[in-house]
Parts: structure tokens; C-alpha cells; sequence
């Protein structure tokens, strides 16, 4: 059997642990410089309908007028959280997948003799008293039917977020429950399709002829169709899937105008992403660019490219990067718009020890790399940006995110601890 | 290039190297009995997914041996005895208690159990 566990409105739940004012309250978590809104708990989304990924302008008094309480995203805390959870799992079974931030597939074969029900018990209350955080647990014999069981267990009442599909005809019963879209894999253009042809429950769908699926949904289909069934076809993977880009775009926190400033947002998201690289010993063969103005505003003229360079060599090393990406900035910045944001994207994503090097451009010469490990090292125990490249410049706070609501982080900084009077 | 397994991040092995003496004249006669530095974190939090940290402001907890900018290192895994001192919730604020002066008392939601006090002195 395979089990599935999810946290509930995980990054409201991560700010509620460290403030007790607000348990049973709404709460929402905004998005990077506080565009818009990416996850609502329970009592929020109860509350009003609260569109996600809205602009926050637009609903900022819907917001207000609720009592709704919101904060900046917190990522250093979520990902402190998340690890504890996943820590905690592992003390469960000895494979555990995390697939996201907040959701993991634990492998409970051969625990055949336990009492599922007690264990899915003990998943969710063990993670509740460690961390505070709401789990809660599917268990089934397949990858999707365990994802399915996880969604059972909080929507429908009477099972306390533990739910296990052990028996053929509570499997039956929630295939007839779960509507096709509700169905881990098929998307909003799928369940149209779907829904054309009389396909309305995942029950409907498992009735369809195999042949069919798989000449319509090719092997992916014939996966889902196989695992609703109660056939396994997926595998567990527990060593994380290597990235294939890696890149990072926020918006400004005011809007900028001159290339300079621009320049300095590129070279500080490029040592970002370049730190990211080396801690997986990779290297990145393509860069990408792009710059764009607001699209929300009415008053301004808009103006959005971007640009893909290939690296002269794979590379990770942040000062080569800054500079290809600043050649590549010049070329796309038009001055006369005022830009909302830069971004940077790095592909074609290789092992550091596969790197080709070509007759001009030796690969990452020895000391460049000395250098850059030397760069890490400063930054890990003197807290980031300490040691930058001169383009990053000292002016960070003109285009450095809004966190304006942003909650302490309680358990990665000694100075923003928890405090109690 | 979808098939490349991109290797784990290291962390930093925490002890010594006891058998390779770094020393050029007569070896150490400690050589074979290096150990790993004490590390707090590790003795101070034994269950380091379930530990967090406190900061006190103020002297309100002064009679229970809690004064202004401790650090109280807590432990949410741990049951609570009667000795215990407990960090819990009082209708939406955090109070500190010993378990037996509260027990029956059902609206406090236990949050964890105080394990250690760290009070600075200089």
C-alpha cells in the first residue's frame, strides 16, 4: 500500500503554529513582493471568495473588511517546516517521495500486518504534536489512488483527514465519487475532452476501453487508467529529479527606469541562481533574459523580451554569468519604459564533471572555481550578499522585493526568534 | 539529458580526522583520542524535528526561574509530568506554566515542553 500525506493550507499553517492569536482565523499568504495571493486556509476561503493569483490591489478591501489576516510569503520558514515534516515521515517507512513543498508518497509495502487505519493515525498526530502543522493521510494501493484517498479524507465528512482504501469497494465508491477533473494527471483541457464524451466520474473513465485511452491519452493515460484500477505503475523516486532550468524573476518593488539599476537586479539574480547551481554541482549551458514592464497599469506603454544566449562554456561560475548577462540585458533594454521586472533563466542544465571545455575557453578555470567556493563559504556563515560581484552594487533596497507583511524567521534566525512576554 | 542524476547536496562530515596527524615534528600523543568538539545543538535538542526555539521579553515568568531575554529551548515531542515546565496557549497567548499548577485546567492547549533555559550572564 501506498500513502499519501498533505499538509493543509500549508504556509497559512506554518505562520498559525508561531501565533496562536490566529488559529481558527483567516489567513492568506501573498505571493513574492506581495502581488497576489497564493494559498488561503480554511476559515479564508469559508469566508470569501478569494480569487487565487489575483493582483492584491483588487481585493485588498474585500481583505480588509473580512479581518483577514495576510502575510508576506515566508519561504525560508515554509522550507524549514517542510523539512521537518519530511524528517518525520521517514521515521514511518524507509521510501519516502517528497513531491512538494507540502505533499509526500510514503511506500508502506510489506506493512501489510499493520492496522493502516492506526498508522494513518499516527502519521497525522505524531506531525500535528512535533510541528503543529494539519496533515492529512490517503492511503491506497496505488500512487493515484492514494492521492485520491488523501482527497476523500478532507472533503468528505466523518474522516478526520485519514482515509484507507483497502477494500474494492470503498475503491469503487471513490472512484464514482471523484469527479474527472478531480483526478491527479488530468487537466482542465483533458476533463473538457473527457466530459464531451459522457466521462464524468473516474469511475466513467476506468470504464472506457483500454484501447481507446491509450490511442487518445497515449501511455500517460494508460498509466491512470491502470493505477485507478488498482494496478501500481508508478515507481517510486526518491532521489529528487535533477532540475532541468533553474531561474528566478520577481517583480521590482518600485518600477525602474535606468539600465544600471536593471544591470544590478540581473547580477544579484544570477548569483542567486549560480549559488543554486554549485550546491548541485551543475553547470548551465544557456542563458536566458528577459525584462517586462506592468501589465496591470493603464498609464504606462508596455514593453516586454527576452533573450536566449549560449554560454561560451557550461558554466557556474557567477562573475562569467554576470557578464554574459549583462551583454545580454543591453541588448533587449530599450530606454523610456518603466520596467516592472527582470528575470533570468539558466538551461540545458549538466553535471559540473561532464563539461566539455573547447580549444579557447578551458573549462572553469581552477581558479575562478576557488574563488567562487571561497564566495560561498563567506556568504553561508556571514548571511547572503555579504561577498558580491561590484555589478550587484549596494543599492538593493530600490528594487529589492516588498516583504512589507513578512513574519520572523523563528526557526533559521537567532534574532527572529519566537518571543514571548 | 533528462536521465542525469544530479548528485546530492554534501553536508559537512562534523568529525575530526583522528588518525592523520597535521603535525610535522614528534606526533601528538592525543592523536588517537580526538574526538568530535562538543556540539550543544545536538546534546541540547534531541529531537531535532520537534525542537524550537523561545525568546522571553520581560520579567512576567521571573517565578518560574524565567527571566528577560532567556532563550527556553523547547521540545514538542516530549509528554509533559508534573515537574514539567510547559509553554501553552491561554485563549490565543502564550503562557508558561508548571504541568501541576494547571492540570484540569482544559482551556490551555499545551504547545511544548520547556527543556532547557539559556540565560546569559554577561
Amino acid at each position: 500500500m501506498i500513502a499519501m500525506m498533505d499538509c493543509n493550507s500549508f504556509y497559512a499553517s506554518c505562520e498559525q503554529v508561531f501565533r496562536p492569536d490566529l488559529w481558527g482565523k483567516p489567513v492568506v499568504v501573498l505571493s513574492n513582493n506581495d502581488g497576489c495571493v497564493i494559498a488561503a486556509n480554511k476559515e479564508a476561503k469559508q469566508l470569501a471568495h478569494i480569487p487565487m493569483f489575483e493582483p492584491v490591489f483588487k481585493i485588498r478591501d474585500v481583505l480588509v473588511k473580512n479581518n483577514v489576516q495576510f502575510f508576506s510569503s515566508n519561504y525560508t520558514l515554509y522550507g524549514e517546516m517542510s523539512q521537518r515534516v519530511m524528517n518525520i515521515l521517514e521515521t514511518f517507512s524507509p521510501e519516502v517521495e517528497v513531491y512538494s513543498i507540502d505533499e509526500a508518497f510514503l511506500n508502506l509495502e510489506g506493512m501489510g500486518h499493520l492496522d493502516l487505519q492506526r498508522y494513518g493515525h499516527q502519521i497525522k498526530d505524531t506531525i500535528f504534536r512535533y510541528v503543529g502543522l494539519p496533515v492529512g493521510v490517503g492511503i491506497a494501493p496505488t500512487k493515484v489512488l492514494a492521492k485520491l484517498a488523501n482527497r476523500i479524507s478532507k472533503k468528505v465528512e466523518g474522516h478526520d483527514h485519514v482515509f484507507v482504501m483497502d477494500t474494492d469497494e470503498k475503491r469503487l465508491e471513490a472512484l464514482k465519487w471523484a469527479k474527472i477533473g478531480d483526478v491527479w494527471g488530468i487537466g482542465r483541457q483533458l476533463s473538457k475532452r473527457l466530459r464531451n464524451i459522457g466521462v464524468f466520474t473516474a469511475y466513467d473513465f476506468t470504464q472506457l476501453s483500454l484501447a481507446w485511452v491509450r490511442k487518445e491519452m497515449t501511455v500517460v493515460g494508460e498509466r491512470l487508467w491502470r493505477e485507478l484500477r488498482g494496478e501500481p505503475c508508478m515507481d517510486f523516486t526518491i532521489q529528487p529529479k535533477s532540475k532541468k532550468a533553474i531561474g528566478t524573476a520577481k517583480s521590482f518593488g518600485q518600477k525602474l527606469e535606468d539600465l544600471e539599476r536593471m544591470e544590478e537586479a540581473c547580477a544579484y539574480y544570477i548569483s542567486e541562481v549560480a549559488e543554486v547551481l554549485r550546491t548541485q554541482k551543475s553547470c548551465a549551458s544557456y542563458l536566458q533574459v528577459f525584462v517586462h514592464t506592468n501589465y496591470h497599469s493603464k498609464v504606462d506603454r508596455q514593453y516586454s523580451k527576452s533573450i536566449v544566449v549560449t554560454l561560451p562554456v557550461p558554466t557556474n561560475n557567477t562573475f562569467s554569468l554576470i557578464v554574459e548577462a549583462r551583454k545580454a540585458l543591453q541588448r533587449i533594454y530599450v530606454s523610456g519604459y518603466r520596467y516592472k521586472k527582470v528575470g533570468v533563466n539558466l538551461y540545458g542544465i549538466i553535471p559540473q564533471q561532464f563539461v566539455q571545455g573547447n580549444l579557447f575557453e578551458p573549462p572553469l578555470c581552477a581558479g575562478k572555481s576557488t574563488l567562487m567556493q571561497t564566495v560561498d563559504a563567506i556568504n553561508n556563515k556571514f548571511g547572503k550578499s555579504t561577498v558580491s560581484s561590484g555589478l550587484v552594487g549596494t543599492r538593493i533596497n530600490e528594487w529589492e522585493l516588498i516583504k512589507k507583511e513578512r513574519s520572523p524567521r523563528y526557526t533559521t534566525k537567532w534574532n527572529e526568534l519566537l518571543t514571548i512576554e | 539529458m533528462e536521465a542525469i542524476q544530479l548528485g546530492k547536496i554534501e553536508k559537512p562530515s562534523d568529525c575530526h580526522a583522528p588518525e592523520v596527524s597535521k603535525q610535522t615534528g614528534f606526533p601528538s600523543a592525543a592523536t588517537h583520542y580526538m574526538e568530535a568538539t562538543i556540539d550543544l545543538n545536538k546534546e541540547l535538542s534531541r529531537h531535532r524535528d520537534a525542537t524550537f526555539f523561545v525568546r522571553i521579553q520581560g520579567q512576567t515568568w521571573a517565578k518560574l526561574g524565567v527571566k528577560d531575554q532567556d532563550v527556553l529551548i523547547i521540545d514538542r515531542s516530549l509528554k509533559p509530568h508534573r515537574r514539567s515546565l510547559i509553554l501553552a496557549v491561554d485563549e490565543g497567548s502564550f503562557v508558561l506554566h508548571r504541568m501541576g499548577d494547571v492540570l484540569g485546567k482544559e482551556a490551555l492547549v499545551l504547545w511544548g515542553v520547556v527543556t532547557y533555559i539559556i540565560h546569559r550572564t554577561v
